[in-house]
C-alpha cells in the first residue's frame, strides 16, 4: 500500500515537473532567441520579416469597437507587403488580445516589446488602456500609434497620436453649433459616459463655452455609468432644459448606451430639429448595425466619413470591404469604415514612411522621421505635427443618415494644427519633442 | 510547523524548487526573462488571495462574490501611497497625483492623507478592508443571511462599489483608476532588481500565508468551520456562536485578499475598477473550483494554472479562449469534484471502481 | 415693384387659405392643388420665376448665381420647394425637368429613391406604367452651387420651411419666429397656421403667433390677455417668452409680480409633468426587473439555483427577434421590412430561449442539484460560453428595428409623452404575471411545480415526476426571459453582454422579494424600479444604486428571507 502511495506521488510530481518544465521553456525560448539578436543592433536579421505589434482588444466589452482597427491594420500590412515590404522587408504582424483587461494591456505590451521585440506597437482604443501601456513604453523606449481622438492633456514621446485632439473635434463642434449656419444654439446639455474623455471633454466644453459668452445656467453636464440602458430621466431632463429652445445636447456617450439614448429622445417627443445631439463618439462602425432610424438627423463630429469623396478613399473603403469578406471577417463585404479605422490604418503608413525616410526600424531613428511627414490619406492629406507627436487634419461635422452614413454639412478649410494642451483648460502649457523634450510651459 | 511539513513533502518540495531556485537561477543565467518572472509574482498575489477564497468557500462554505474587491481595497491603496511619494514628478509638477489635477481638484482629499507613510499606510490597507468586511459581515451574518442570498448580497456589493470607483469624484481615479507609479519605498520601480524582489516577497508572502492559513484550518477553530460547512444548524444547535466565526472567517479573509492586491499592484503598475467587479470576484472563486475545493494547494495551484493559462491563451488563441476557459470550467464543476489537485486521486477511484466492476 | 410683390404675396396667401379651408382633402392632395393654383398665379404675374428657374439648369456657374439670388429676392412661393431643395442639396435635373429626391426605400441592398419634380408642381414621376420612377434606374444630373449661394438661402429658409411637407420642418420653422417675428411675419405664420391640422403642430403655430404679439403689444391689458393664452395653450417654449417677456425693463413692479405668478403656475405644471414621468419611469423599470425576474424566481424557488446564464436566455430571446428580423428582411419581396416579424418574434423567443434553458438543464443543472453554489458557478461558466459563442456569431452591435406602431409615445397632456415602447413593456409583463399566475395556480401542471417548491421528496414519494416538472420549469422560466429579451429590443440594442445590464438588479429583485414567490416579486420589482426612479434625479444613477443596495441590507435585517418567505417547515440544510 505504502509503495503505491510513493510510486503515485512520484509519478504525479514527474508530471508536474514536466508540465512546468514545458510551460517555462515555451515561455522562454523566444525570448532567449530574441535576446541574442538584439545585440545586432535592428531586432531582425535581414531575412526575417519585420514584425509589428497589434494592441486590440479582441474580446470582452472593448471588442466590438477594436477589432476593426485590429482588421484595418492588417489589411494595411497586406498591403504594404504586396508592394514589396518596408525596406525590402515582409511587415509580420504580431496579433495579441488583451481582453478589455487594463491590466493585460501592459502585460501583452511588456511581452510584445520585450519577448516579440516588436518594432512598433498599433493598439489601444480607451484612454485607459493607452494610460495602462504608457509606463511600458516609456520604460522600454517602445513606440505606439494610437489611432483613436483622445481627451489631450498628455504628450508622450514614446506615442504617435494619429486621432484627433480636443481642439480637432470639440472646439470646432462647439463653434458650429454656436454659429448662425449651425443653428445659433444658446443652451448646451453636456452629457457622456462617465470615464476620462467625456470628463475632459466636458471640461473644455465648459471652458470654451463660458469663453464665449454662454452663461453658466445654460450649460449642464451630466455623466452615466458604462453600459448604461435606462435614459428616461436623462432624457426628461432634457426635454425640461430644451423647453425655451435654443438647445442642444454635445455628447460623448459611449456605445452601446447610444442606442438606447437616442430611441428614448426619439420616443419622449423629442427631435434632431428641435434639439439636435452632436455626438462626439458616434461613428459609422457603431451605426453600421444600428437601427437608425432614431438616429437620423443628429450630428457628429469627426475628421474622416466613410462618405467622404475622393479617390483616396474610395480605393481604401472598396479594398477594406474586400478585404473583410475575402478573409470571412463578420459583415463582410457589409463592413464600413470610420474616423478610428482611417487614422489606424494611416498609423501603418505613416510608421512605412518614416521608416524609409529613416532607413531604419530603430525607435529612436523613425520618431524623429515621423516630424512633418505628410501622407495622402482616406481622409485627405494629413500632416504629422513637427514637434508634438499628433496629426494635423481637416475638421468635419456630419449629419447621420438613414443609411447609417454621414452627410458631411461643414468643414474646416485646410488642416487644423493639433494642440494636445487645450488653451481653454490649460492654458500656457505646450508640447514639444524637439526643442523641449515633451510637455513645457510657455 | 513540523504537522504541515511531516507528510507528502513532495508538493512543498516541488514549489519550492521551481519557484525560489530554478526560476531565479534562471534569471540569473538569462535564461528566463524579467517579465516572466513579473509575471508569476502577479500570479503569486492571486493564488493569495485565492487562498483567502478558499477558507471561505472551502472550508466554511460562505461563497462571498467580492473577494475581489478586498483585492482592490488593498492594491489601491498602496498606490495611493505610491503615488503620494512622488508627488511633484508627474507631468503637472503638482503635489497632488495628475488625475487629480485635470479633475480640477486644488488640494489633497482628506482620506489621502493617511497614505502619505508607508508603515501607515501598509497599516490602512489592512484596516480598511478588514473595518468594511466586519461591518457588512457583522449586519448580515446577524441577520443569518447565507447561501446564494449571501452570494447575491455581496455580488450586489461589488457591483455597488465598482460604480463608486467609476465615478470620478470619489477621487479614485475613476475608470483609468491610478497608474504611472515610480517608486516604492526609495527603490525604482522599473528596474529589474525592483521587479525580482518583488517576486520574492511575493513568493515569500504566498508561503507565510499559507503555512498560517494552514496552521489554522488544522486547528479546533478551523474543525468549527469544516462543521459549519457541512451541518450549520446541527453546529447552531450545539450553541456554537456561528455568527462570530463566520466573521472572523470573513474579515481573515479580506485581509489576506488585500495583502495580495498589496503586492499586486507595484509589479504591474496599474490599478482600475475594472480589478473589482462582479466578473473578477467570480474569477477568484473559479480559480479555487479549478484547483480543488477545499485543499489550500489546490486554491494556490489552480490560481496559478488558469492565470497562466490566460496569458497564455490571449496571445496564442485570440479570439477563442474565452471557450477554452468556459468549458473548462464547466467540466471542472460538472466531472471533477475535486479539482485539478484532486485529479490523481478520482482517476485511481474510477479505475479500482473498473476493476473492481470487471471482476 | 415691391409693393406689387406684396400685394402677390398677400392675394396668394389668400387663395391658399381658401383652398385650406375647404378642409376636405387629406393634406397631400391640398399640397399638389395648392401649389398648382400658385403656379398659375405666379405664372400670370411673374411669369420671370419660371425664366429664372430654367437658368438654374444652366451650366454657366454665373447665371446660376444670378438666377438663385433673383428667386430669392423675389421671394416666390412657387419657387419655394427649389430653394429648400438647393439648401438640402438634392437639387437634380431629370429630363429637363427640376426634381429631388422624395421616399427612401430599401430593395435588395440597393437604397432607392422616389423621384419627386419640383415645378410647376411637387409630385412624384411615374411611369408608363403608373410605377413611380426611382434613382436606380434613371441618370440623374446633380446641380451643385457652391456654399456661399447656400448660405444665402438662410434668410428665407424660416418662410420656406414654412411650407414644407415635413411636420417637423415646419415645427422647427414656427419656433423659429418666435424671437423675431413682427407684423408682417404674422400674417404670413396666421395663414400657415390656417393649414394645420394636426393638434401639436396648431399649438405649436398659435404659440409663435401670441409671442410675436406679445413682443408688440404696449398695453398691460393686452399684454395680460396674451400672456394668460400662452399659459392656456401650453405650448413648448411659454416659459421661455414669458422669462424673456419679464426681463423688458419698461414693466412695472406690480404687472411683474402678476406675470411671475403666471410664470410659477407654468412652472408647476412642468414640474408636475416631470414627477409623473418619473413614476411612469420607474413602473416602467419596475416592469422590466419583473419580466427578467420572474424566470428567475421561479427557477430559483423550484431546483434552488440562482441561474447566473439567466440573462444570457434573455439574450438569446433578443438575438431571435434579430434572426427573424432578417428572416422576414429576405424572404419579403420587396425589401421593405413589415412589423408583423416583432409580433412573431415573441413566442419564438420563448420557444428557443426555453429550449436552450431545457438543454442546460439536461446536460448540466441535472446533475448539480442539491449543490446551490456549485451550480451557481457552472451556470456563469455557461454565461461566458454564450455570450462569447454570440459575439461570434452576430459579431457586433446589432439591433432590431421597433415595429413602428410602438415607436413615438402616447401625448396624455401636452409634454407629457408616455412612449409606447415603454408602455407595450408594462402591458406585456402584466400579461407575463397574469399568464404566469394562471399557470402555477389553475393548472395541474402549476399545482405539480408548487408541490415539488415545498418538499420535493414528499412530490416524488405522492407520484409526480420531479425530473420531468424540473425540466418543464426550466423551460418555461427560460422562455419567459427569452420573451424578456423581446422586449429589450425595443429600447435598447442587441449585444452579446446586454443579459448583464439588469441580471444583478434581478437577482436583488427575487432576494427581496422571498423564495419563488410570484408576489414577492412583483412587489420587489416595482419597488426596486420606483425608489430607483426617484432616487436618480437627485442623487444620479450611481450613487441611487448605492442607496438602494444599502436600503435592502438594511431591509434583510427585519426580513431576512424576503417580502414573502415561503411559509411552512423548510429544512434548513
Amino acid at each position: 500500500m505504502k509503495i503505491i502511495k510513493i510510486s503515485t506521488y512520484f509519478l504525479k510530481s514527474i508530471g508536474v515537473i514536466a508540465a512546468m518544465a514545458l510551460l517555462l521553456i515555451s515561455c522562454n525560448s523566444k525570448a532567449e532567441k530574441n535576446k541574442n539578436e538584439t545585440s545586432e543592433g535592428t531586432p531582425q536579421t535581414s531575412e526575417d520579416p519585420i514584425k509589428i505589434g497589434v494592441l486590440h482588444s479582441l474580446s470582452g466589452t472593448m471588442a466590438i469597437s477594436e477589432v476593426s482597427l485590429k482588421d484595418v491594420v492588417e489589411m494595411a500590412v497586406e498591403e504594404i507587403n504586396e508592394s514589396g515590404g518596408v525596406l525590402g522587408k515582409k511587415v509580420k504582424t504580431e496579433i495579441v488580445d488583451p481582453a478589455s483587461d487594463w491590466d493585460l494591456f501592459a502585460e501583452k505590451a511588456k511581452e510584445l516589446l520585450l519577448e516579440k521585440k516588436v518594432a512598433a506597437v498599433f493598439g489601444c482604443w480607451t484612454s485607459v488602456s493607452r494610460k495602462s501601456v504608457l509606463p511600458v513604453f516609456e520604460g522600454n523606449n517602445g513606440l505606439l500609434f494610437y489611432p483613436v481622438q483622445y481627451e489631450g492633456e498628455e504628450c508622450s514621446k514614446n506615442v504617435i497620436y494619429t486621432g484627433a485632439t480636443p481642439n480637432q473635434q470639440l472646439i470646432p463642434a462647439a463653434e458650429y453649433m454656436m454659429s448662425e449656419e449651425g443653428g445659433g444654439y444658446k443652451k448646451f446639455y453636456l452629457l457622456g459616459t462617465d470615464y476620462v474623455f467625456p470628463r475632459t471633454a466636458n471640461k473644455i466644453l465648459k471652458a470654451f463655452l463660458l469663453a464665449k459668452g454662454v452663461p453658466e445656467k445654460n450649460i449642464i453636464e451630466e455623466y452615466t455609468p458604462f453600459h448604461h440602458q435606462d435614459y428616461q430621466t436623462i432624457v426628461s431632463k432634457v426635454k425640461k432644459f430644451a423647453a425655451g429652445g435654443k438647445a442642444c445636447v454635445l455628447s460623448t456617450i459611449n456605445g452601446d448606451s447610444n442606442v438606447p439614448f437616442y430611441k428614448e429622445f426619439a420616443n419622449q417627443g423629442l427631435s434632431a430639429s428641435s434639439c439636435p445631439i452632436m455626438a462626439f463618439s458616434v461613428a459609422e462602425d457603431e451605426l453600421r448595425a444600428m437601427d437608425t432610424e432614431f438616429l437620423a438627423g443628429h450630428l457628429a463630429a469627426w475628421n474622416y466619413y466613410q462618405s467622404a469623396v475622393s479617390p483616396e478613399n474610395t480605393e481604401f473603403v472598396n479594398s477594406f470591404k474586400a478585404f473583410c469578406a475575402k478573409n470571412g471577417l463578420p459583415g463582410g463585404k457589409d463592413r464600413v469604415t470610420d474616423d478610428p479605422i482611417c487614422w489606424a490604418y494611416t498609423g501603418v503608413y505613416l510608421w512605412k514612411k518614416a521608416v524609409e525616410k529613416a532607413g531604419s526600424y530603430e525607435v529612436d531613428k523613425v520618431r524623429p522621421a515621423l516630424y512633418g511627414l505628410e501622407f495622402n490619406s482616406p481622409g485627405g492629406m494629413v500632416k504629422m505635427d513637427p514637434k508634438n507627436h499628433h496629426l494635423a487634419k481637416p475638421v468635419k461635422i456630419g449629419e447621420i443618415k438613414m443609411d447609417g452614413q454621414f452627410d458631411v454639412i461643414w468643414q474646416t478649410e485646410g488642416l487644423v494644427d493639433p494642440q494636445p494642451w487645450s488653451e481653454y483648460t490649460s492654458p500656457g502649457k505646450s508640447c514639444d519633442h524637439v526643442a523641449h523634450g515633451g510637455t513645457y510651459s510657455i | 510547523m513540523k504537522s504541515v511539513f511531516k507528510n507528502k513533502s513532495y508538493d512543498y518540495l516541488l514549489f519550492l524548487g521551481i519557484f525560489l531556485i530554478l526560476l531565479p537561477l534562471g534569471y540569473l543565467f538569462d535564461i528566463v526573462s524579467i517579465t516572466t518572472i513579473s509575471l508569476w509574482g502577479r500570479y503569486f498575489c492571486f493564488a493569495i488571495a485565492a487562498i483567502g477564497v478558499d477558507i471561505l468557500w472551502g472550508y466554511t462554505g460562505i461563497l462571498c462574490m467580492c473577494q475581489a474587491l478586498f483585492f482592490c481595497m488593498g492594491g489601491y491603496g498602496i498606490a495611493m501611497h505610491m503615488l503620494l511619494s512622488a508627488s511633484g514628478k508627474g507631468v503637472y509638477g503638482s503635489a497632488i497625483p495628475d488625475f487629480m489635477v485635470w479633475n480640477q481638484v486644488a488640494s489633497l482629499p482628506w482620506f489621502w492623507e493617511p497614505f502619505h507613510g508607508f508603515p501607515v499606510a501598509v497599516l490602512m490597507c489592512i484596516l480598511i478592508p478588514g473595518l468594511f468586511a466586519g461591518i457588512f459581515g457583522y449586519f448580515i451574518f446577524k441577520s443569518r443571511i447565507k447561501g446564494v442570498y449571501f452570494a447575491i448580497i455581496t455580488q450586489a456589493l461589488a457591483l455597488a462599489t465598482w460604480l463608486l470607483f467609476l465615478r470620478n469624484e470619489t477621487m479614485m481615479g475613476g475608470t483609468n483608476g491610478l497608474t504611472d507609479f515610480k517608486m516604492l519605498l526609495g527603490f525604482d520601480l522599473s528596474t529589474s532588481a525592483t521587479k525580482f524582489g518583488l517576486y520574492i516577497i511575493s513568493c515569500f508572502v504566498l508561503i507565510a500565508v499559507y503555512i498560517g492559513v494552514k496552521q489554522l484550518v488544522k486547528s479546533k477553530f478551523g474543525k468549527v468551520l469544516i462543521a459549519i460547512r457541512d451541518s450549520e444548524s446541527r453546529i447552531r444547535y450545539t450553541s456554537y456562536k456561528i455568527q462570530n466565526y463566520k466573521l472572523v472567517v470573513f474579515v481573515l479573509a479580506a485581509i489576506i485578499a488585500a495583502v495580495g492586491g498589496m503586492l499586486y499592484v507595484p509589479q504591474t503598475g496599474i490599478i482600475t475598477p475594472g480589478r473589482m467587479n462582479v466578473t473578477a470576484s467570480i474569477e477568484m472563486i473559479i480559480w479555487v473550483a479549478l484547483g480543488g475545493r477545499g485543499k489550500l494547494k489546490g486554491a494556490i495551484l489552480g490560481s496559478l494554472f488558469i492565470n497562466f493559462l490566460y496569458s497564455i491563451f490571449t496571445t496564442a488563441l485570440p479570439g477563442s479562449w474565452l471557450y477554452v476557459l468556459g468549458i473548462l470550467f464547466i467540466v471542472t464543476v460538472l466531472y471533477i469534484d475535486q479539482g485539478i489537485i484532486g485529479l490523481p486521486n478520482q482517476i485511481r477511484e474510477y479505475l479500482n471502481k473498473l476493476k473492481t466492476r470487471k471482476a | 415693384m415691391l409693393f406689387f410683390k406684396h400685394i402677390y404675396t398677400v392675394i396668394a396667401l389668400q387663395v391658399t387659405l381658401f383652398y385650406f379651408n375647404l378642409r376636405i382633402y387629406t393634406m397631400k392632395v391640398y399640397k399638389c392643388i395648392v401649389t398648382c393654383a400658385m403656379m398659375l398665379f405666379s405664372i400670370a404675374f411673374y411669369g420671370n420665376t419660371n425664366d429664372d428657374l430654367t437658368k438654374l439648369m444652366s451650366s454657366d456657374s454665373e447665371e446660376k448665381t444670378e438666377a438663385l439670388r433673383r428667386l430669392i429676392e423675389a421671394q416666390d412661393l412657387a419657387a419655394f420647394p427649389v430653394l429648400s431643395a438647393i439648401n438640402d442639396k438634392k437639387l437634380f435635373v431629370y429630363g429637363g425637368k427640376l426634381v429631388t429626391l422624395g421616399k427612401k426605400t430599401t430593395h435588395n441592398n440597393i437604397t432607392v429613391y422616389e423621384l419627386i419634380t419640383l415645378y410647376p408642381e411637387t409630385k412624384g414621376i411615374t411611369d408608363q406604367k403608373n410605377k413611380s420612377l426611382t434613382l436606380d434606374n434613371v441618370d440623374l444630373k446633380e446641380i451643385t452651387f457652391s456654399r456661399k449661394d447656400r448660405l444665402s438661402i438662410i434668410p428665407l429658409l424660416p418662410f420656406i420651411n414654412l411650407t414644407s411637407i415635413d411636420d417637423e420642418v415646419r415645427k422647427l420653422a414656427y419656433t423659429q419666429f418666435q424671437n423675431k417675428g413682427d407684423y408682417s411675419t404674422l400674417k404670413r405664420i396666421e395663414k400657415a397656421a390656417l393649414r394645420e391640422t394636426d393638434e401639436g403642430l396648431i399649438r405649436f403655430a398659435k404659440e409663435t403667433i401670441l409671442s410675436i404679439r406679445l413682443q408688440n403689444a404696449t398695453t398691460e391689458n393686452v399684454q395680460m390677455d396674451l400672456i394668460q393664452k400662452l399659459v392656456k395653450n401650453k405650448g413648448d417654449n411659454n416659459l421661455n417668452i414669458l422669462t424673456t417677456f419679464i426681463d423688458r425693463p419698461e414693466l412695472d413692479a406690480v404687472f411683474k409680480k402678476k406675470v411671475k405668478i403666471q410664470i410659477s403656475s407654468i412652472e408647476n405644471r412642468s414640474n408636475r409633468i416631470e414627477w409623473v414621468q418619473n413614476l411612469f419611469s420607474g413602473v416602467s423599470l419596475g416592469s422590466i426587473l419583473i419580466l427578467i425576474a420572474l424566470g428567475l424566481s421561479i427557477i430559483y424557488g423550484l431546483a434552488g439555483v440562482i441561474n447566473m446564464a439567466h440573462g444570457e436566455f434573455m439574450m438569446i430571446g433578443a438575438y431571435t427577434s434579430f434572426c427573424v428580423q432578417e428572416l422576414f428582411k429576405m424572404t419579403s419581396a420587396t425589401g421593405e421590412l413589415s412589423d408583423f416579424f416583432f409580433w412573431a418574434s415573441i413566442p419564438l423567443a420563448f420557444l428557443v430561449s426555453g429550449l436552450f434553458g431545457l438543454l442546460v438543464e439536461r446536460l448540466i443543472l441535472r446533475k448539480l442539484y442539491g449543490k446551490p453554489l456549485e451550480s451557481l458557478l457552472a451556470t456563469w461558466g455557461i454565461s461566458l460560453v454564450l455570450i462569447q459563442l454570440a459575439r461570434t456569431i452576430f459579431g457586433d452591435l446589432t439591433s432590431v428595428k421597433a415595429p413602428s406602431v410602438l415607436s413615438g409615445g402616447w401625448e396624455v397632456v401636452p409634454q407629457l409623452v408616455l412612449p409606447y415602447n415603454r408602455i407595450f413593456i408594462i402591458l406585456m409583463t402584466t400579461a407575463m404575471i397574469v399568464l404566469t399566475f394562471l399557470f402555477l395556480y389553475r393548472s395541474k401542471n402549476g399545482l405539480r411545480i408548487r408541490s415539488v417548491t415545498q418538499n420535493r421528496a414528499m412530490s416524488a414519494c405522492l407520484g409526480i415526476s420531479t425530473k420531468k416538472i424540473d425540466a418543464m420549469t426550466f423551460f418555461i422560466g427560460s422562455g419567459i426571459a427569452g420573451i424578456a429579451g423581446c422586449c429589450m429590443t425595443l429600447i435598447g440594442n442587441v449585444v452579446p453582454d446586454m443579459g448583464q445590464t439588469y441580471i444583478v438588479d434581478s437577482f436583488l429583485v427575487v432576494v427581496t422579494g422571498g423564495v419563488g414567490s410570484l408576489f414577492g416579486t412583483i412587489a420587489a420589482g416595482l419597488g426596486i424600479g420606483q425608489l430607483t426612479k426617484l432616487l436618480e434625479p437627485v442623487f444620479q444613477a450611481v450613487y441611487g444604486k448605492v442607496i438602494i443596495l444599502g436600503f435592502i441590507i438594511f431591509f434583510l435585517q427585519f426580513k431576512p428571507k424576503g417580502l414573502f418567505p415561503a411559509k411552512g417547515r423548510v429544512a434548513d440544510d
